[in-house]
């Protein structure tokens, strides 16, 4: 293969870089939050002003990311997950907001560790396989991680954690029988989990809703949200905005937001965007010599489309509500931040392997 | 290993559930999208606000002074009542809650809300509260309890919350969720901050079919120290009630206030208004007795910025300011250490042959004065001569008016921009103002409109000026340190913008602070006041005024003072309405405060010296 001039943009002659796709669903994000804000005041309670200050930072991230090497991501992949279940244990010894232990309160931001906790899993997870031959002491680390974030209670990053594990051991040499095994074993403990009443009685209710034939109130009001959106958008005439009442709509509801304002349009061009980009990202398969590559491209590609999955379901009733953020949509700074870091860790990997796309 | 075909599947999984969102999107934005329209618009949901925990209020040290607590309370879902069930529902409130008064049980029956609160049950026990859920109407929220963990001291800081206007839900609209609103005070000012988001009930029918949980509001952090704001009310009234035993006046004493404020940076350290009241109070709604009570003896004015008075000799510094500045002195001398005799009184003649005398406090003179004699022991004769000269020099002119420029540099005639409601700003009266008001305002102004004779009362501190205390305490900091800015309280304003006046240099400040010491010490009219303090008085700088009041007002007694003069860290100014003279009754109470300030033991308040 020919050696190509590298820079952080990607190898010479990249089009439609990573970056280009990262800066472009920031902007969605950005212009989303513009047409949700009544009146923009230059603070940092403003949600606009925020979200560009953390997309701004996210920026930042993603180049200082770039820079190191995957060697070097190897090297400490160990130590981060160490310090991230620290975190996660330290978190539950916290007092809790709003009945829930999510959050290290910083003064005007807060810090939610379980966001890293998905990306340094994927490392944890790829870096393990490539190096040890025995699977099964993975399990015991991976499953006291996901009962930490269970403690909190946070139902929804669990279950994308859970997932993002099983893609990625699915995609190694494992047999599939045993696979299913450990799923069995999987749901029998969260039965147990569910049963000793450890996850919060509102999410408890939640589930309890959802298999009832009652639609949930938040749902269906999300739905009629999104439909009242059509095929371009409500953008120029958002007075039904008012007349539903969607809870967090900057947040976990922020995409039924998107939907009401851009319409079919809107919706189809940001799922386009995304295939588009994890397109790209599953060329590295072809390319790559390195099996820790490809568990992480694995990892990542199924911890984004099953966060959007699991996102535009819940808003849509067809999942129950666990409250799980749209990536690079929902405002917050934590997710951000960690998606910045899988989009920078892609680019490297890119740059390593000279694929241009 | 890496297996390749197994990632395929995984993808398929993906673009096919990709393609499904986007076929959901397609049925409900397109196929069913006049459906949802329809819906949206027959929508009759009703919401119900339930109010928000306020942020919570602390002081320097992070005490805290308001605090909100979440107790369970008892609502009534009166769409749920109906003509079978509303005597049940009567009998049973009746029967639980004796405290319940009749035409209170009626009035939460003829209620129009869906929701009415009944009774905080958090003294209820848990299985109570199960019994009170088996009956289908009555539903349990948390709901906010203010309460103010120092009651009367620094109420006027904090101040108070109440029920909402017309006027307030629209100047705060989350007021007409919560409910509440700040009713003055911090409370008031940092409304938007404080206030939160309220939690929605949501109504379907007559059933409860959502609830989102309020959002609590901001914390807000002060600069006052709540053991220097009970030091310091203390002490005022200390000195209140000494005044009252030893004056013989036909009016009752009890209104005051004093101000302390770091120098430096403009925050206020403490700031006491007398008579005060309790904001808990109005938590649980205040009664009209007692709210008609306190407002009889103005308990809800904040004296130090919205009482206003003749500053009297504090003033005085104006005039020394601009003496020193323009190098204005009395007539016949040119130097700030040049006396002249001072005979107790000042005789003058006018343009038309008319003589006035005007007489000092002092009936023997102040003998030899100069600049700084005349601060010390507060000779009005030598800054009467430099009104006349000004007056002499440039009466008519754009230069007529050249001590009332000074005054308004310094913050006179206008508000300090404090971060409190309600500030007033005072005048600095001229000839345009007396202009003004021969219209106006007649009854207050001669018909012959501005003369000499008012420039002589305004150089002291007399005739129609008004200030605040926060005004004086804001003036003496600007001359004590060459910038000026607006004093707060909120601990976020720290950097504050200070703007430099070149007019007052570092020179002039040192004059200013050894003249201030003067006042303290041996010959000065606050000596007195100051004597307990021993040789510790050395280091204290202070200016006493005494305002004369129109009518039969007791004088207006003033100190304003700076706690140290090698190191000033703090000014102190206090005013005690009708107290006197500024030596006897506010420069001991100042004392007091200052003691405490520089950390030497408390002595009580003494009557002092009675100048001026």
């Amino acid at each position: 293969m020919r050696e190509r001039k590298v820079t952080l943009l990607g190898p010479e002659g990249t089009n439609l870089s990573i970056f280009f796709l990262f800066l472009v669903f920031n902007f969605i994000s950005w212009f989303t939050l513009f047409v949700l804000t009544e009146d923009i005041e230059l603070n940092f309670n403003n949600i606009l002003i925020r979200q560009i200050v953390f997309s701004l930072i996210s920026i930042v991230v993603f180049f200082l990311i770039t820079y190191i090497s995957i060697e070097n991501i190897r090297t400490y992949t160990d130590s981060f997950f160490v310090i991230i279940t620290i975190l996660l244990a330290v978190l539950l010894g916290t007092s809790p907001k709003a009945g829930v232990r999510r959050w290290f309160d910083l003064g005007p931001i807060d810090f939610q560790p379980s966001e890293f906790a998905k990306v340094i899993t994927v490392l944890f997870i790829a870096n393990y396989l490539t190096k040890r031959k025995s699977k099964y002491p993975l399990f015991l680390f991976l499953g006291l991680v996901l009962f930490l974030i269970l403690l909190q209670p946070d139902l929804g990053t669990s279950i994308i954690i859970g997932f993002v594990i099983f893609a990625i051991i699915f995609v190694s040499d494992i047999k599939i029988r045993y696979l299913v095994l450990i799923i069995l074993l999987f749901f029998t403990l969260f039965f147990i989990f569910l049963e000793s009443g450890l996850i919060n009685e509102n999410q408890l209710n939640r589930i309890n809703d959802f298999f009832s034939t009652d639609e949930d109130f938040q749902q269906s009001q999300s739905k009629l949200l999104i439909s009242s959106g059509s095929i371009f958008g409500q953008y120029f005439e958002s007075n039904r905005l008012e007349k539903v009442f969607v809870p967090v709509e900057t947040t976990d509801f922020i995409f039924a937001a998107y939907a009401y304002n851009f319409g079919f349009i809107g919706v189809v061009f940001i799922l386009i965007m995304w295939l588009l980009f994890f397109l790209r990202l599953s060329q590295i398969l072809n390319v790559s010599n390195s099996d820790f590559d490809k568990y992480v491209i694995t990892g990542f590609v199924t911890l984004l489309a099953f966060q959007i999955i699991v996102n535009i379901s819940t808003i849509t009733g067809l999942l129950p509500l666990t409250g799980s953020p749209f990536p690079l949509l929902s405002l917050g700074g934590s997710s951000m931040v960690s998606t910045a870091i899988i989009f920078g860790i892609t680019n490297r990997i890119f740059i390593e392997n000279n694929l241009v796309i | 290993m890496f297996l390749r075909n197994r990632y395929n599947y995984l993808a398929l999984f993906f673009i096919f559930y990709f393609l499904f969102i986007i076929i959901n999107f397609f049925s409900l934005q397109i196929l069913n999208i006049n459906d949802s329209i329809e819906k949206i618009d027959q929508q009759t949901y009703d919401i119900f606000y339930l109010s928000a925990p306020r942020g919570e209020i602390y002081d320097t040290n992070s005490e805290k002074l308001a605090t909100s607590s979440l107790e369970p309370h008892l609502f009534i879902n009166l769409r749920k009542i109906n003509d079978d069930n509303i005597v049940q529902y009567k009998q049973y409130l009746k029967y639980n809650f004796q405290d319940l008064k009749n035409n209170e049980l009626e009035e939460i029956f003829n209620s129009k809300d869906a929701l009415y609160l009944i009774r905080n049950i958090n003294n209820l026990d848990y299985l109570e509260r199960q019994s009170l859920l088996e009956l289908e109407a009555f539903e349990i929220f948390d709901y906010p309890i203010r309460q103010y963990n120092y009651g009367n001291i620094a109420s006027h800081i904090i101040g108070y919350i109440g029920r909402p206007t017309l006027e307030e839900f629209e100047a705060y609209p989350d007021s007409r969720r919560n409910g509440l609103v700040g009713k003055s005070g911090v409370e008031k000012y940092y409304e938007e901050q404080l206030s939160g988001i309220a939690g929605e009930i949501v109504f379907k029918g007559n059933e409860i079919i959502d609830f989102v949980t309020p959002q609590a509001g901001e914390d807000l952090y002060l600069t006052i120290d709540i053991r220097t704001q009970r030091i310091v009310t203390e002490s005022l009234l200390e000195g209140i009630k000494l005044a009252n035993e030893n004056f013989d006046s036909e009016n009752i004493i009890q209104k005051g206030s004093i101000v302390v404020l770091d120098i430096d940076s403009g925050e206020v350290l403490s700031m006491v208004s007398l008579p005060d009241f309790d904001p808990n109070k109005f938590v649980k709604g205040i009664s009209s007795f007692d709210f008609n009570q306190l407002n009889r003896i103005d308990a809800f004015n904040n004296f130090a910025i919205q009482g206003l008075y003749p500053p009297g000799s504090v003033f005085k510094i104006v005039a020394y300011w601009l003496a020193e500045n323009e190098g204005l002195f009395p007539e016949g001398i040119s130097a700030r250490d040049n006396s002249f005799k001072c005979e107790g009184k000042l005789s003058f003649s006018f343009n038309d042959g008319s003589q006035q005398v005007y007489n000092d406090w002092k009936q023997d003179g102040h003998g030899n004065v100069d600049l700084s004699s005349a601060i010390q022991q507060s000779c009005n004769v030598y800054f009467w001569d430099i009104a006349l000269k000004i007056w002499r020099t440039y009466e008519g002119s754009s230069s007529e008016s050249i001590l009332q420029e000074y005054a308004r540099n310094l913050g006179f005639g206008k508000i300090t921009e404090i971060d409190l409601p309600y500030e007033k700003a005072g005048v600095v009266p001229d000839r345009e103002l007396f202009e003004e008001w021969t219209i106006t305002r007649p009854e207050l102004v001669r018909p012959e409109g501005w003369l000499g004779g008012d420039l002589m009362n305004l150089i002291v501190g007399q005739g129609a000026i008004t200030t605040t205390p926060i005004q004086v305490a804001n003036a003496y900091k600007t001359l004590l340190t060459g910038y000026s800015s607006s004093p707060y309280f909120d601990k976020n304003k720290e950097n504050i913008q200070k703007v430099k006046n070149y007019n007052i240099s570092d020179d002039f400040i040192e004059f200013l602070l050894n003249d201030l010491n003067l006042v303290t010490n041996i010959n000065g009219t606050a000596y007195y006041a100051f004597e307990v303090l021993g040789s510790k008085a050395n280091d204290i700088g202070g200016k006493t005024g005494t305002a004369q009041n129109p009518g039969d007002k007791n004088s207006t007694s003033w100190f304003a003072g700076v706690d140290s003069i090698s190191n000033p860290r703090y000014i102190i100014v206090t005013v005690v309405d009708e107290g006197g003279s500024g030596s006897a009754v506010a420069a001991p109470i100042s004392r007091r405060v200052i003691q405490h300030l520089i950390g030497v033991d408390l002595t009580p308040v003494k009557f002092g010296e009675i100048t001026e």
